[in-house]
């Protein structure tokens, strides 16, 4: 259940490039997720969906998929 | 652009960036930090023989005049820690508390408690599990996937993450093929399905006798390639 760790670190991200200043709400995230991530999408979403963090308490995850092993955030959509 | 039948209402942001970049950024000062030092990340699944492996390998590399760090990654327990305490090298073990692999965070903590500003070689032996540990860059020159021949010779396929982000596969525990219907040809054969640049070598940490004696000429194609690439890293460094 790494992926509570990978929820964290993408918030983490876009919370530091100041991508969630004034943001009330994250409706949706779309990621580029590779085949070798080691990333389960099903446990992603379960992660974020049970993190203590408001601001994604609905949040839909968007995930295309590649041939890599990299998980990269393309775009969100916040309110 | 997200899907517009599925699009939700809000403003859209183009961000385009690791998602995991604030572990790369630590990762990165761990690199800073490790200097001359060649750093492997050992993976594996829990009892593949990665402790075994470093109390086999550890002396050897030592009795070559190799200064040697290690940190130990376990979910409870410093068990691991106290068997390389044996070995009178540096070694701090991080404990998880429950969480499934390490991160560079860890490693960097670890770092303020563990001497290796003379290392030449330090080795990570990550939480046993063959798919958490795998996302984590801790700022290591290498992954090194550990599979023991009793785990089945399908697991590259089931958990081809950790061959894929590997430069190196040991197969561990070679000495119970006599016991064992193991096909080594089709784990190698597997894994290199996943990742066709693997290098890949066949050890054992005992003898067929099993009297506990280290079998050297097991593990010193292994050895030799650590010390290949010790070398390596200090070249391109004074460059």
């Amino acid at each position: 259940m790494h992926e509570f760790s990978i929820a964290l670190e993408i918030i983490d991200t876009l919370q530091k490039n100041g991508y969630l200043d004034g943001v009330k709400s994250v409706s949706e995230v779309k990621l580029n997720l590779g085949k070798y991530s080691g990333i389960d999408k099903n446990y992603l979403v379960f992660a974020f969906q049970n993190l203590n963090d408001k601001r994604f308490k609905d949040v839909l995850l968007n995930f295309i998929s590649n041939n890599g092993d990299e998980i990269t955030i393309q775009e969100i959509l916040v309110n | 652009m997200l899907n517009s039948n599925n699009r939700r209402a809000g403003r859209s942001l183009l961000i385009q960036r690791n998602a995991l970049e604030t572990n790369e950024v630590i990762a990165d000062k761990n690199k800073a930090l490790f200097g001359k030092a060649f750093v492997m990340n050992f993976l594996s699944s829990p009892g593949s023989g990665k402790t075994s492996l470093l109390e086999s390998i550890v002396p050897i590399l030592k009795s070559d005049g190799f200064k040697i760090a290690v940190i130990e990654g376990d979910v409870e327990t410093d068990l691991d820690k106290k068997r390389i305490d044996e070995l009178n090298v540096p070694a701090y073990q991080i404990i998880t508390n429950g969480t499934c692999h390490l991160d560079a965070k860890m490693v960097s903590a670890a770092l303020n408690n563990l001497d290796i500003k003379d290392a030449d070689i330090i080795f990570i032996e990550n939480v046993g599990n063959l798919v958490c540990p795998t996302s984590f860059n801790l700022g290591e020159d290498m992954k090194v996937v550990v599979l023991s021949i009793t785990e089945g010779d399908d697991k590259p396929l089931k958990y081809p993450a950790a061959f894929y982000k590997s430069k190196v596969m040991l197969i561990n525990k070679i000495d119970l093929l006599p016991v064992l219907d193991s096909d080594v040809a089709k784990i190698k054969e597997n894994a290199l399905s996943i990742n066709k640049d693997l290098a890949i070598f066949e050890t054992s940490c005992k003898n067929n006798l099993n009297s506990g004696e280290i079998k050297q000429d097991r593990l010193n194609d292994f050895v030799s390639f650590i010390k290949d690439n010790v070398n390596l890293k200090a070249s391109k460094i004074k460059k």
